[in-house]
């Protein structure tokens, strides 16, 4: 496999691995609500696999349907739009044609939180991870680069059941390479540390990186778990991080209300009681404007996240 | 479908399957009756002369498909597929009992035979659209049925649904409206205006037809001429009775979901059944 994914648009290697999965298994097949272009499918999709792009048209709700019933014949659709359209439009389309079902839907909200940036606070979704999160027989994934992003998507094809994932449409910064294996429930340990444990998913990943190399070099050593998989989550490799550092640091581009940092909460709280930060969105709408202005408004820039590091890493349990 | 047609033989089950139907609704104490009853003799009509089914293998690939998408209406659904033998009669009496397999509403997950979960008004027809096309995708003859509400058809999905089919033309499948003229709160005209619905669903791209719901050669007619549609998908607004059978609610906005807290209420919704039949667990 190819080791230049990273130079290409996150959205145009979802378009590339659809037509993967869709010459392995012909019943997998592209669903889109008059935003293929946007998801990357158009006309990567559309033009080399005609047969298994449907456009269903601005009808987000009449798309997860579709995909619950096409599911029930054995096909294995994979349903994009925007995230506030792909998530709160449809959670009850979700909830029960889908997940309360069971059926084999996958689901891709793209353009996450900040990275709606032009359209403005009616289009930036800052709670598809919580509520997700909170519905039973769903899996919820957010991949931080392509090739995280591609290992993804093929996990989504042969795995059965409902996924819900994050979708970056723009490029984005090279994570891993392509031999990364992505595995369900498991963390990966980005930077090994004692001093404190930050925890990042999805567009977070690249910031917290860089924010625990800066660390570094100023002696703070930051245990960094990457967690694409938001549910089910890795409580082990968390508990287990939290033992040793004494403090939990969590960064992500949602609501801080029940998403990465509600579950890493959830899980200390019952199974590790240590000090935590969460950073993200505090309980806001978003706005149309630059990622740095809303970095810098909510306070989850990478200064942020190191702040916020070295403060838990003051006040950790010894 | 199992049997050859004898009016009397469908009239005495259709009859049997009310008086039932109304004993586990009561049994449980409350339950969505007057959309039930108003659908007997087209469900019957479905599993025993149309429906290409087999009980040993719900799951027949095969199969004719029905979506029920007012899923409230589940017990009538429930009786055809126990007296098809997809699952033992005895099961009926649990119906939403503490840990049943027959859910108030229709259960994919649990109930053989039946082929969608479904809820959460408006979304079956949606869920119907996808079955069709998957079908016709893979070159599959079987046909997709899909029952839907006169009240249900308020939620916008179905529009989008009737759209999608319109405009796909997918043929294999056929729709039913039970307009029964009643919804939870009132009589559909008086809460929100659906007529006129034959012209609504024309003007999607459907090929429309009206039936008497209650009539057995007409519901039969109805549906085999919408099958035999080619080119566009097909609506059958099948005039029917709320709680068609029990004269306590017969046509009544209570009879949707009636409340039985005791004996007493029990046996008067009993009594006013038009026939009495003897339960078969």
């Amino acid at each position: 496999m190819e080791n230049t994914l990273h130079n290409k648009e996150m959205r145009f290697v979802y378009g590339e691995t659809l037509n993967e999965l869709i010459e392995q298994n012909p019943n997998v097949m592209c669903l889109e609500a008059d935003l293929s272009k946007a998801s990357g499918t158009n006309p990567t999709v559309s033009s080399k696999h005609p047969a298994n792009f449907l456009n269903i048209g601005v009808a987000e709700a009449n798309m997860i349907s579709i995909g619950a019933g096409l599911a029930s014949e054995g096909k294995i659709p994979f349903c994009a739009s925007f995230t506030c359209f792909a998530s709160r439009r449809v959670y009850d389309q979700i909830t029960i044609s889908v997940a309360y079902a069971n059926m084999n839907v996958k689901i891709v909200g793209t353009a996450p939180g900040v990275t709606a940036g032009p359209n403005g606070g009616t289009h930036m979704c800052f709670q598809d991870l919580a509520i997700m999160r909170a519905m039973p027989n769903m899996t919820v994934l957010s991949p931080c680069d392509c090739y995280e992003l591609r290992a993804c998507l093929h996990w989504m094809a042969a795995h059965r059941g409902p996924v819900y994932m994050q979708l970056i449409r723009m490029k984005q910064p090279q994570v891993f390479d392509s031999t990364y294996r992505f595995a369900p429930c498991k963390a990966v340990h980005m930077r090994r540390g004692n001093d404190v444990t930050l925890v990042s998913t999805g567009y977070m990943t690249p910031f917290a990186m860089q924010a625990a190399d800066e660390l570094a070099k100023d002696g703070i050593a930051v245990d960094l778990l990457h967690c694409p998989s938001v549910k089910p989550f890795d409580a082990e490799t968390l508990v287990a991080s939290a033992n040793r550092t004494g403090g939990v640091v969590t960064v992500e581009n949602q609501n801080i209300l029940g998403g990465l940092g509600g579950a890493v909460c959830e899980i200390l709280s019952e199974q590790c009681p240590v000090p935590v930060k969460r950073l993200g969105v505090p309980d806001q709408f978003g706005e149309v404007a630059t990622e740095a202005y809303l970095f810098e408004k909510h306070g989850f820039s990478v200064q942020h996240i190191k702040q916020a590091c070295r403060d838990i890493a003051a006040r950790r349990r010894k | 479908m199992t049997e050859k047609f004898d009016q009397e033989q469908f009239d005495q089950m259709a009859a049997e399957w009310r008086y039932i139907m109304t004993d586990m609704i009561c049994r449980a104490g409350s339950g969505h009756l007057g959309g039930a009853l108003s659908l007997v003799e087209i469900v019957m009509t479905l599993y025993y002369r149309v429906m290409r089914t087999d009980p040993k293998n719900p799951r027949w690939d095969e199969r004719d498909r029905l979506v029920l998408s007012k899923g409230h209406a589940a017990p009538v659904l429930y009786l055809a597929l126990a007296y098809q033998n997809f699952f033992p009669t005895s099961w009926l009496k649990t119906l939403n009992a503490d840990g049943t397999k027959l859910p108030s509403h229709a259960d994919a997950r649990f109930v053989p035979g039946v082929d969608m979960t479904t809820g959460s008004l408006g979304q079956g027809l949606s869920c119907a659209c996808g079955a069709a096309y998957a079908a016709r995708m893979d070159g599959k003859k079987h046909r997709v049925f899909c029952i839907i509400g006169d009240g249900e058809s308020n939620e916008g999905q179905n529009w989008e649904a009737a759209m999608f089919a319109g405009h796909h033309k997918l043929d294999n499948l056929v729709a039913i409206t039970d307009y029964n003229k009643l919804q939870i709160d009132d009589f559909t005209e008086k809460l929100l205006t659906l007529e006129p619905l034959c012209d609504k669903w024309r003007s999607f791209g459907w090929e429309v037809f009206e039936t008497d719901g209650h009539d057995w050669d007409a519901i039969y007619d109805t549906i085999n001429a919408a099958i035999a549609v080619r080119g566009k998908p097909a609506m059958i607004i099948a005039h029917t009775i709320k709680a068609k059978g029990c004269c306590l609610v017969e046509n009544k906005p209570e009879s949707h979901n009636i409340k039985v807290p005791d004996q007493a209420a029990y046996d008067k919704f009993l009594n006013a059944m038009n026939t009495k039949a003897t339960l078969p667990y």
